[in-house]
Formats: structure tokens, sequence, C-alpha cells
């Protein structure tokens, strides 16, 4: 006998989970199928998920307490010219300013098991099932009509519509026809190697920032330039992640011997930069080393970016629909919000009894109209660099660095952020009170390791602590949330003019950037102690404070009591 | 059974994957792009034709797959629940 479900998710990466969270939220029967042992087992990234990904994703995740593994400020970029020589330029612009800092962030790094872990846990306490262990072989059609999937073994399962996560390859996708096989030149490969490094030395030598390298061809220090994401470090809690990823082909038809270029460049690095070679090398060793395949430039290509996200009775997310972001080379975000678009119209589809291709072109609509998703998967800024190489020009590579990874981001990537806040205002103004709260949360949660199904989500709160810093805090936020409440409905009208005028925020960071980044450098130096002072009041504020100030809904740090559920197992 | 590899720590490998990449030879050129950008060395040329030397170190990552102009690299999933594994990515 065929089982039978409403929803069937493939795969239990960022993406899957979260649309069958949503799924199974409403009510409806849904099954996720994943096809390594334990969740997150092939999960292999970076990781940094910015910011924009948990104010603007799914609920449960804003408000939730996920793992992580440290905030991040920004990164900081060095431009080398000749590393032997010691010539390069540091471009670190692009950082949250103390005292916003480490408690409001660019974003948060984690590994991506605990993190998947994390999410499926969350669908399947919604009511969704998961099988793990299980690989989708094939599609089931029915009169062109996408009615189930097929598994290994040859069983069938029947559902209404299947949501396909299955990442990047889109092997499924491809043999159904409804996407073709990426060219070599859009992918990139991702080296990673992963050591481990105390947690003392991690906090002073890189802190809370990313380090990307950038560099040009013939110092063999990081793939050619435009030719994949760069060369990355992330800070971790107590360790370090070293990436560098390189397109699987280049111009001229030519497919490089990856292998050797990556030892290459992973060797000066590691033992010319003088941050690797003087202060991380003597304090880390290596604990893993992996690779995986993303799809740096599908966006960018006409073609590519046109293939369907949808057909009759299935809708695609994440990288399997071609969302990976070559602004940041971050996939998570768009996962999260595809996903969460993808499950409303599915909803919407099964409660109208249509779930045909006509009905299912909302999902396409919807992910059109993302100012974020389409911002991130077209920005130009990486593939540029090759223009920068080309004509060897410094001041040029300089530039283009602090126009991507610098100051210079907010020339483009201010519009689709604010358009996205605007929207979201629009919708409920009191969402200003979650996302205050969440960086709070979220930065206790690091401090302590306490995110959802922890037991040091149950910790002892210190009664001896200081009660001054909470009263304030509920005073201000509570004030806000109660004002914002009483003009909702001004506020909401304001957010419709407001959102429309977000298109001049790009426009007009370009006039301001010029004035705006020598104002900056003057003043951070004379008002760093300021902020030092004040930011590290507020994270002692932080660290012992009541967590329940900080919850969106009361009780929530009352560990699951499905906590201990095996995700290994169906 | 469970392996693990010398050159990339951190990784396991669980057995029993079945044969998940596969060289149609009529279609291979011999051109050795699959070999370029494995970085598991799992590949081999033999009589210009290219053959999987081992899967003990793939992490499927398809970039195989990717490079093979001809179409010759036939790429599925392992068997579910074996292939490679890391809590580190
Ligand atoms: C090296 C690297 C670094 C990255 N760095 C960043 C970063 O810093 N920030 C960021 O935001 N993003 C980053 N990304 C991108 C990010 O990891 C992806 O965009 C994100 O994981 C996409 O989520 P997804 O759900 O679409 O797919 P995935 O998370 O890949 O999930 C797919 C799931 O489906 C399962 N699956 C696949 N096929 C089948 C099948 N046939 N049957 C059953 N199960 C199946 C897989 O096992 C997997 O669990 C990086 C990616 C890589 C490779």
């Amino acid at each position: 006998m065929e089982d039978f479900y409403d929803v069937v998710v493939i795969g239990a990466g960022f993406g899957g989970s979260a649309a069958a969270k949503k799924c199974a939220d409403a009510g409806l029967k849904t099954l996720m199928i994943e096809r390594s042992e334990n969740v997150g087992d092939k999960v292999i990234s970076g990781l940094t998920i910015p910011i924009y990904g948990f104010l603007f994703g799914p609920d449960f995740i804003r408000d939730g307490n996920p793992p992580f593994e440290r905030p991040t400020d920004g990164i900081i970029n060095y431009i080398i010219y000749d590393i032997d020589a010691g010539d390069m330029d540091i471009d670190d612009t692009l950082r949250v300013p103390r005292p916003f800092s480490p408690v409001v962030t660019f974003g948060y790094n984690t590994y991506c098991k605990p993190f998947c872990e994390w999410q499926a846990r969350k669908a399947v306490d919604a009511g969704s099932e998961l099988r793990t262990s299980t690989t989708v072989v094939d599609i089931i059609k029915d009169n062109g009509m996408v009615s189930g999937v097929v598994l290994e073994d040859g069983s069938r399962i029947r559902s209404k519509i299947v949501i396909d996560a299955e990442g990047s390859q889109g092997i499924l996708a491809v043999k159904a026809g409804i996407r073709k096989k990426y060219p070599p030149e859009a992918i990139s490969l991702a080296d990673t190697y992963d050591y481990v490094m105390d947690k003392k030395d991690l906090d002073r030598i890189l802190g809370y920032s990313l380090r990307f390298c950038w560099g040009w061809d013939e110092q063999k220090i990081a793939p050619p330039l435009g030719h994949g994401n760069g060369l990355m470090v992330w800070p971790y809690r107590n360790s370090v992640h070293f990436m560098q990823d390189h397109c699987l082909r280049l111009d001229g038809n030519k497919v490089p011997n990856l292998k050797k270029r990556f030892q290459e460049y992973h060797d000066n690095i590691t033992t010319k930069l003088p941050l690797w070679k003087e202060e991380i090398a003597p304090r880390c060793h290596v604990r893993a080393r992996m690779w995986e395949g993303f799809e740096i430039y599908v966006g960018l290509d006409p073609e590519l970016k046109k293939m369907s996200n949808h057909d009759d009775g299935i809708i695609l997310i994440g990288d399997a629909a071609g969302l990976e972001s070559t602004e940041l080379c971050d996939g998570v975000p768009a996962a999260w919000f595809s996903a969460d678009i993808a499950a409303d119209v599915a909803i919407e589809a099964i409660r109208a009894g249509n779930t045909r291709k006509d009905f299912l072109k909302k999902y396409d609509d919807r992910i059109k109209d993302h100012p974020i998703i389409q911002w991130s998967i077209s920005s130009r800024n990486r593939y540029n660099l090759r223009y920068a190489q080309e004509k060897h020009d410094k001041r040029l590579l300089k530039k283009y660095v602090h126009y991507a990874w610098g100051m210079g981001q907010l020339t483009h990537s201010l519009t689709p952020i604010l358009k996205m806040t605007f929207r979201f205002i629009k919708k409920d103004p009191a969402i200003v009170t979650k996302w205050i709260k969440m960086y709070f949360r979220y930065y206790q949660n690091w401090l302590h390791e306490s995110y959802d199904y922890t037991e040091s989500r149950n910790r002892i709160i210190d009664p001896g602590r200081p009660k001054t810093g909470e009263a304030v805090f509920k005073i201000l936020v509570g004030g806000q949330d109660l004002i914002l409440k009483i003009l909702a409905p001004i506020i909401k009208l304001l957010a419709i003019p407001a959102f429309y005028l977000s298109i001049i925020a790009n426009p007009a960071m370009k006039i301001l950037l010029p004035v705006m980044r020598p104002v900056y450098k003057i003043l951070r130096v004379p008002l760093s102690p300021l902020g030092n002072w004040l930011s590290d009041k507020v994270v002692r504020f932080v660290d012992r404070a009541d967590p329940s100030l900080f919850e969106v809904t009361p009780g929530q740090s009352i560990i699951s009591q499905k906590g201990s559920i095996n995700l290994k197992k169906d | 059974m469970i392996k693990t590899h010398d050159d990339f720590p951190g990784v396991e490998w669980i057995d029993g994957t079945g044969d998940f990449i596969r060289v149609n030879s009529s279609k291979c050129t011999g051109c050795g792009n699959c070999m370029k950008v494995c970085l598991g060395d799992c590949w081999e040329i033999v009589d210009q034709k290219a053959q999987i030397k081992t899967l003990a170190t793939c992490m499927e990552c398809a970039s195989c797959w990717y490079v093979c102009d001809a179409g010759a690299v036939d790429f599925s999933w392992p068997k579910g629940g074996t292939g490679y594994r890391s809590d580190w990515g």
C-alpha cells in the first residue's frame, strides 16, 4: 500500500525543515525525507548566516533559540598585492560599530549539523514526520502532474504537493526535466578546513570578525579573482573555518586542477599571511577537511535564472531552485525565505484544491518580488573582480572590494533591506520588538550555549544579580512595544510610502558614502573608548539577565518535552 | 562499517553506498576533467577512458558530473544512510 501525505519534502537541510514546519503547523500531513543517517550529516558550509535571514526569515527561527557558534560583527578584508613584500591593504569598514556590536550583529556563524537538527526537531515538534537514511530516487508524474516520490527500495509515497529541497545539485529536478544541469562555470567547489583553537585565543585574535583574503592571481594566495568566492576565515566558538572555493571551469573552457591549486593557496596563505602564520598557526590544529560545491553564478546567467522553480504538483526551494547568493555566497537566507513562501503557497493550493502549475505560479511571483533574494542572486560584485585582475589596477581592486564587502555594500544592499523592513512593519509594527528581543536572546544564547533542547536553557539565574538594567530594558522595550501597538494603524500607513521611498536609499548612499567614510574614519578613534565601555556594559547585562526578559512567548525557556527525540530513525 | 581516511580528518564514510557514480565508456573522451576537479582522488584514466578508482573518499559533491561535457558521468546518490558524513560542516 502506498503512503499518502499532503506534502512530501525532499531533504531536511536548511530549507526543507523550515517548509515542513510551516506546513505541519497549518495542520497538513507532512513528511520530510532525508538521505543522510542523521539530519545535517551531509550539509557542508561556511557558515555565516547574514542577519537579514533571521530578521525576515521563518517566525520560529526569529522567535526561537537556535544553536550558534559565534555572532559576527562584519568583515575584515585583506587586499593582498604582494604577500612576500607585505604589500597589502585592509578594508574593515563593513562592521557593526560598538556599542551596537556584538549584541547587534552582521550575522551568526554556525555549524550546519546542529542548526539543521534544531530546525528538523522544530518541524517534528510541529507534527511533521521525518524519515532519515532514505534516498528519494525519482519523482512520480501522472500525466505530467507530480504526485509523489519514489524511494530507493522502489516504494512510492504519494502527496498532493512535493516540495523539493534537495540542494544545489538538483539531481531529481534534472531527472524530472524541470531544470537542467548547471554548466561548471556557474559552480564553485569549496575546500573547507575546520581548525580547533582555544576560545580565549580566538576571542583575542579574530574576535567577532570574518576575514576575507583577496589577491592578484599570480600571488596564488586565493582562487583567481572573480572565479569563485575567494578565501575566507570564520571564527567559531572553539574553532576556525578556512574556506577557499573555485569555479569548476574558467574562461576559455579550462577545467583547473583543483587539488593542486587548493593545496597551493592553502599552503601560501597559512605560511605567509602574518595573521595566520604568527597568530593562528601556533595555536590551532586541524580537526576536519571536507568540500562541497555551490551554484555561485546561476543568478547572473539569464538563461539559468529563467529555469523553472515549480511545475504541476511540485515547488523547488533553496539551492534546488538556484537561489544561492553570489553577493555574500549565503544561501541559507534564501533557502529560508523560499521555504516560507513555498509553504504558504502549498497551504493555499491544497486548501483551494488546485496544485497545478497555474496556481503554483504564485510561488515564482513571490520569489521574483522578494527584494533580498533578487538582489543577492544577481549582484555582479564578485564577478567584476575579474576586471580588476585584467587591468591589474590596485585602485580598482580596492574599490571593488570596498564596494562589495566594505562600507560600499550599503550602496546596493540598503534598498532591498529597507524594503523588507517596511514590508514587515506594514504587516505588524510590533515586529520591531521581536527583532530587538531576538538580538538580546541570541547573544545570551551564545554566551551560555543555551539554545533550545539543551539543558542549559534551564540554568539557574543568580538571584542576587543587579536588577537596574532589567528594569531599564523592560521600560524601554515594553514602552516602545506599547507605542508601536497604539500607533499601529498610522505606522502601517506610513510604511507604504516608506517601502516605495526605499528605492532611493541605494543612490542616496552613493552620494553620502564619500562624506560618511571620512567622518566614520575620524570619529571612530575618539569614540571607540566610549563605544567599548557601553558595549561591555550591555554584554555584562545580557550575561546575567533573566532570559524571560528576551523571550517573545513567555515560558519558552522551558526545555522541550520532546528534547530527546531521536532524529536518527523515522 | 564506518571508514576514515588520514588525508581527510573529521569525515566518516559509511559502507554500502552502491555504485552511485558510473561512467559510460562509449561516451567518455578521456579528457580527464573529472580527475582534475576531484579532491578525493577518486578517478583515474586507463586506456584513455575515465574510471572510478575508489568511492571510499568521495564527498558526493558531483563536480565530476558537472565537468563532463560528454555526458559520460552518471551521478546519483548513495543508498540512504551511507556515504560520507561529518559533524564539522
Ligand atoms: C562550502 C559552502 C559554504 C557556504 N557558506 C555559506 C554561508 O556562509 N552562508 C550561507 O548563508 N550559506 C552558505 N552556503 C550555502 C548554504 O549552505 C546553502 O545555500 C543551504 O544549505 C541551502 O539549503 P537547502 O535546504 O536548499 O539545501 P541543503 O541545506 O543542501 O539541504 C539539502 C538536503 O537534502 C538532502 N537530499 C538531497 N537529495 C536527496 C534525496 N534525493 N533524497 C533525500 N534527501 C536528499 C541532503 O542530504 C541535504 O540534507 C555555503 C555552501 C557551501 C557548500
